[in-house]
Parts: structure tokens; sequence; C-alpha cells
């Protein structure tokens, strides 16, 4: 009876120190993550139109919303900040910067961007600091986003359910800046 | 030679377990979110305080999720009446509009793929969702064409409904949860 006991407490102890391993790990061995399904679609450094569930045959990236008109830019910091630039129709469209893993870090809608166009400039600390201390007059207008890793994404959605508007909004995802804009 | 072989049951006992509650936890958010009638709010997805078993999610199933400054998402696998819901099935989800700038509901089989109408629609939304005129709504969620606010679900096997919202007051907390439709079941063969 004993001896049983102590082999289900066993048994218990390791099933659970295999499921932390696990959960832990699969991150690190992840070959399907949204950086990876995303250069899967189109190159690095500017917008690629997602598929969009019900008109393309490609399956578009998982959890994204149907009614929206996608695109994502995978973007690095190497080349200097990257300036997200775009001009929407007149409905709900959206902004969301995901991390190098895919969590979301920081977003943006066009309510929160006060009706004016997209503009946004990714930039690291140095870069942030280099903009504080010499600011262009350019960018007086522009949301600064204050970038910790090296890599991101930035995924680009508008509501797309009236048809009238389709063209219109393909060819604002089609003409979206995604630019590293050295500092000079 | 028993406890060689008591030894060898008792390992991939523990693997089995463990790594099965892993991917049970994984596939798709169980416990630990709020719920709002047959709703589950999605966890998070904020790089700060997504938990382990989000992290693990996106990274194996490429998951571009919606992050709390956005909106909120809820996602219901059954109906009010606790039953699994079956695309074989109509259902009216009905009520009154959840506060949000804008909602969406989709209808997605096992493989996360959203049921389509011939037209290419897949989804009922907060723009073109037809009220009474005390803004209640009643979607009819079926494989196919219903009249008023239809949803195309997948036909025939298991499916999960997903409401989004967004640029909403709520919040995913107890205290400020939205109060969102009702899932009901109707005709069933």
């Amino acid at each position: 009876m004993i001896r049983a006991m102590v082999w289900l407490i066993g048994v218990v102890v390791v099933a659970g120190i295999v499921h932390i391993v696990t959960v832990f790990g699969v991150p690190h061995h992840a070959v399907r993550d949204p950086w990876n399904e995303i250069a899967a679609i189109g190159p690095t450094g500017r917008f690629v139109i997602l598929p969009r569930e019900g008109r393309d045959l490609r399956k578009p990236p998982a959890g994204l919303d149907p009614t929206m008109a996608a695109a994502a830019c995978r973007f690095d910091l190497d080349g200097g900040p990257i300036r997200l630039k775009a001009s929407a129709p007149d409905v709900y469209w959206s902004l969301s910067l995901y991390d190098r893993r895919g969590l979301s870090v920081w977003s943006l809608d066009n309510r929160a961007s006060g009706g004016r166009g997209l503009d946004v400039l990714v930039a690291s600390d140095v870069h942030v600091a280099q903009l504080r201390e010499n600011p262009p007059e350019e960018l007086e207008d522009i949301v600064i986003v204050d970038w910790k890793g090296r890599e991101g994404i930035a995924l680009l959605q508008i509501f797309a359910q009236q048809g009238s508007l389709l063209p219109e909004i393909a060819a604002a995802l089609g003409a979206a800046e995604c630019k590293a804009s050295p500092l000079s | 030679m028993r406890f060689l072989l008591t030894l060898l049951a008792a390992m991939v006992a523990s693997l089995g377990l463990g790594v099965g509650s892993a991917w049970y936890l994984i596939a798709a958010p169980h416990v630990g979110t709020e719920t709002v009638g047959a709703w589950r709010s999605l966890p998070t997805v904020d790089a700060e305080t997504a938990s382990p078993y989000t992290r693990a999610r996106v990274a194996r199933i490429g998951e571009l999720g919606m992050g709390t400054g956005l909106g909120l998402t809820f996602t219901a696998v059954g109906d009010d009446g606790g039953r699994r819901l079956d695309g074989r099935c109509d259902y009216a989800i009905e009520g009154v509009s959840p506060t949000a700038r804008l909602w969406t509901l989709v209808a997605t089989d096992g493989n996360g793929r959203a049921a389509t109408t011939p037209g290419g629609r897949t989804a009922v939304d907060s723009r073109t969702a037809l009220r009474d005129g005390a803004g209640r709504f009643t979607v009819t969620a079926a494989a196919s064409a219903r009249p008023g606010n239809w949803l195309p679900v997948p036909a025939g096997g298991g499916f999960t409904l997903t409401l989004r919202l967004y640029d909403t007051p709520a919040a995913a907390s107890a205290d400020r949860l939205p109060v969102l439709p009702a899932i009901v079941r109707k005709d069933c063969p």
C-alpha cells in the first residue's frame, strides 16, 4: 500500500516537471510562430498583405479577425528607426506592434490617432535619446514608440465589410510604408 | 524484474500525463479567465503579462492575438445550456449590442477556419447587424442561409464562436465584464 503511494507520488511529481519543461520549452523550438509565418508570406522590411479568410485559399495566421483586411511587416532596427505610415479610409483601423515572439507590445486605433492618418516611428532607446537631443521638425506630429527589442512585427488591420470600400482599403494596405529611416 | 516493469510503467505514465496536460492547456484556454454566460474571455497576449501557456500557444500556432489596448476577445464552444455547439443545429445569438465601438462575430471549425456565405461573408458585425427598435438583435447561426442576421457556421461537427469587442470600456476583470448575448439552441436534428 505504502509502496503504491510512493509510486503514485513519484508519477505526479515527474509529470509536473515534464509539464513545466514542455510549456516553457515550446517557444524555444517553435517553427510556426508569427515571425516565421509572416516570413513565409513575404519579405522583411515592408508590409505584406495577409491572405484573408473566405477570400483566399491560403490560410491566414491564426487569431486574426476575418472582417479585417490586414497587412504585416517584419522589421528590425539595425538600419535605424522604422517609420510606419498609412492613410486608411474613414473606417475602424488598428496598428498592433508585436515582439519577436508574437506577443502584443503596443497598439493604436483610428480613434486614438485622432482621425489623422497613421504615422508612427518605432525607435530603440538610443534612437529616442538622439531624437530628444536633436528633434527634427518633421517629426513633430509623429507618434514615437520606444522599442525594447531589436526585431518586431507591425500589423495593420482595416475593417473591410463594406464591399464598396474594398478597392480603397486594398490600395491603403498596398501603399502602407514600413521603412527604415536613419537619423541624420 | 517486477521493479523494472513498474518503473517503466511509471515513467510512461508521468511522461504521458505531463505532456498531455501541457498540450491540453496550450491548445486552448480552459481555465484562468473570466466567463460571461457561455463566453470565455481569451487570456491577454500582452508581452508583459502573457501566461506561459499563452506564450507557448502563440509560438506553436503562430497566433496574432488582440492586445488589451484594442479590445477584448471572447469565445464560446457551448450554448447557454452547456451543450457543445453543433454545426447541424440552429442557434439564436440574441441580446443587446455589447458596449464597444465595433464588434464582430465569427464561427470557426476545429482548424480555426471561418465558415463563409456563398457571397464570401464570414461574420456578423455591429455595423451591418439588423436590430429592433429597442436595440436588441438576434443572429441566427446555421450552416445554410437563414433570413435576418445569418451567421454561417461550419456544417457538421463542433464549432467555436468568437466575439471581438473593439474599443470597449469593458475589461477582462470580474467587476467590469461586458454584457454579452445569449446563445440559445433552436432546431436540432
